[in-house]
């Protein structure tokens, strides 16, 4: 982390870009996803990505900007989705940050884990990293751009929600 | 009014091909039957020639049969495809899902092979063996193997096996057009791995009685009036096609038209064909979306998932395809998931109550019609020699 922006030093922002994963991870985790789309910016941008090494070729699973994310979480209750909850284990890695820049870059390894409703078992759903670019120009971060980076290719049926 | 034990295991009032006894989906002695007499014996689409463009590229598969095989292209460019099986001590030949290799070279004792299965190499080989077995004396298992109906790799494990075309016969003809007009590409390929019966995919894949459970169907397709003039027609081994559509993707909130298409395909529109035993073309929009089961046992089903444009794609019609498939069928897809909990449901409760799993609707062979099904059984009947609604009665003389 390097560098200072409108005054504030690089372990101010390390902190709030810290703060920021971590609040959008427990908004995910209670399936607060319009909450979740609060803690992003007008233009954000949402990808989920992987390798396959089956065809060796990139995969983009999921691409949606702001207003495709808005769409994806209003139209929810239309749909049948599998309500088994999903519980985020997080760690931020990195966070980096160039002197004067609006722009943090942060690398946060992420264990998805879901829960049975009838029984309560627990098992790992995936494994990824989460690459974001976080706008930290105004008063509060914003999410300005995330990658969620799959390492686990086998989802089981899926999953309607942002991971 | 509810049922007692009496009513519930009375058999339904339909004509036997018209419903199924719930036995097919559970018993590991039939599942075992299916890998012997159909898996073993019919034609399956094993992955596309765009998986393994170049000389010495390879591609392993797992075979519904039960068997790991493996794909290669040769130097002179022909596919085969042999079990991925080293004929020395039965190991492993190859692990990668896909590579290059100009020898494929047995990581255990070094037996090396050329990409014609020829052995090439046996280390040692005089001092062990003299004159008692040579690199001649020994090569890889081969498997009948063909390249069609859009550069599809196709295996038949049965060496006797009639040519593929027959065994396809006119089922794909009304997408050919679309298929071959130029060379596809695969862009997508994932794997969903459910616990339920393999047949339950393809049976949801047969049916579109079930569109009820997709709000997308239901706005971009249900409202249309072409959905309700969708036509079934079965052909010989199985095989059945779905009547074309027009979908109106703009129905649904926030979705545009698809304006990228496929040759032969008009914008927006939909072919389907389901080919027995459980593998299906579904040309939508802008993508080809192709389904092909993996059968761990008869409660656990990998399904794989394949989405294919067009090899000629610029940089922006490949992103653009890539999104329209993945916003319906990928792992996060609309429709994908929706049809997996359906299959994932029937998978947690077949066996455990059901006495009879109807397919007993007729509307002229239209879109809810069930013909898809029973044509399905009845190729399944005639190759186990059970009746799919009374599997353990003795057939008939």
């Amino acid at each position: 982390m390097t560098g200072a922006v409108d005054g504030r030093s690089s372990d101010t922002i390390a902190r709030a870009v810290h703060a920021l994963i971590y609040r959008g991870c427990l908004r995910l985790d209670q399936n607060d996803f319009k909450g979740w789309l609060d803690l992003c910016s007008q233009d954000f941008h949402y990808t989920v990505s992987t390798y396959s090494p089956e065809i060796r070729r990139e995969q983009i699973w999921l691409d949606h900007d702001y207003e495709g994310m808005s769409n994806l979480i209003r139209m929810l209750p239309k749909h049948n989705s599998d309500q088994t909850p999903l519980t985020r284990h997080a760690t931020v890695y990195t966070v980096d940050h160039d002197a004067g820049s609006h722009e943090a870059r942060a690398v946060t390894s992420v264990a998805i884990f879901a829960t049975e409703l009838d029984g309560g078992e627990t098992t790992l759903f995936a494994l990824a990293r989460y690459h974001d670019v976080v706008d930290v120009g105004g008063t509060e971060p914003r999410l300005k751009h995330r990658t969620v980076r799959l390492e686990t290719r086998s989802l089981g049926i899926g999953k309607h929600w942002p991971l | 009014m509810a049922r007692a034990t009496v009513e519930w295991d009375k058999r339904p009032d339909l004509p036997p091909t018209h419903y199924v006894h719930p036995a097919i989906y559970t018993d590991p002695a039939i599942f075992k039957e299916e890998q012997e007499k159909i898996f073993g014996k019919a034609w399956y689409l094993a992955c596309h020639e765009s998986e393994l463009p170049e000389p010495n590229d390879y591609r392993t598969y797992q075979h519904p049969a039960g068997k790991n095989l493996l794909a290669v292209r040769g130097q002179d460019d022909k596919i085969r495809t042999f079990y991925n099986v080293c004929p020395h001590r039965g190991n492993t030949l190859v692990y990668a899902p896909a590579g290059n290799a100009r020898h494929i070279t047995c990581l255990f004792h070094a037996w090396a092979f050329d990409t014609k299965g020829d052995c090439i190499d046996i280390t040692r080989e005089k001092q062990g063996y003299g004159d008692r077995l040579t690199k001649k004396d020994t090569a890889l298992r081969e498997v009948k193997t063909e390249v069609g109906f859009g550069g599809f790799v196709y295996v038949n494990l049965d060496d006797s096996a009639g040519p593929l075309a027959e065994f396809i016969g006119h089922a794909l003809d009304g997408m050919l057009k679309c298929l071959e007009a130029e060379p596809l590409e695969i862009f997508s390929y994932h794997r969903a791995v459910v616990s339920t019966n393999f047949k339950f995919w393809h049976d949801t894949n047969s049916e579109f009685y079930h569109d009820y459970m997709h709000y997308h169907n239901r706005q971009t397709s249900m409202l249309q009036p072409s959905y309700w003039e969708r036509e079934y027609v079965p052909f010989p081994n199985g095989h059945a096609q779905v009547g074309d559509q027009i979908v109106k993707y703009e129905a649904y909130e926030g979705f545009a038209g698809r304006d990228l298409s496929f040759p032969g395909l008009p914008r927006n529109g939909w072919k389907m064909v389901d080919l027995f035993p459980g593998f299906t073309y579904n040309l939508r929009g802008s993508a080809l979306r192709i389904d092909t089961i993996l059968p761990l046992g008869p409660g656990r089903t990998i399904i794989e998932y394949r989405g294919l444009g067009l090899k000629s794609d610029g940089p922006a019609e490949r992103a653009q395809r890539t999104r329209d498939y993945n916003t319906i069928w990928g792992p996060f897809g609309r429709n994908l998931h929706e049809d997996l909990m359906g299959v994932m449901g029937q998978g947690r409760a077949i066996g455990k109550g059901q006495t009879f799993i109807l397919h007993g609707r007729e509307e002229a062979n239209k879109i809810h019609d069930e013909i898809g099904m029973r044509h399905y059984y009845a190729e399944w009947s005639r190759r186990i020699g059970r009746r799919s609604s009374d599997p353990y009665r003795e057939p008939a003389a």
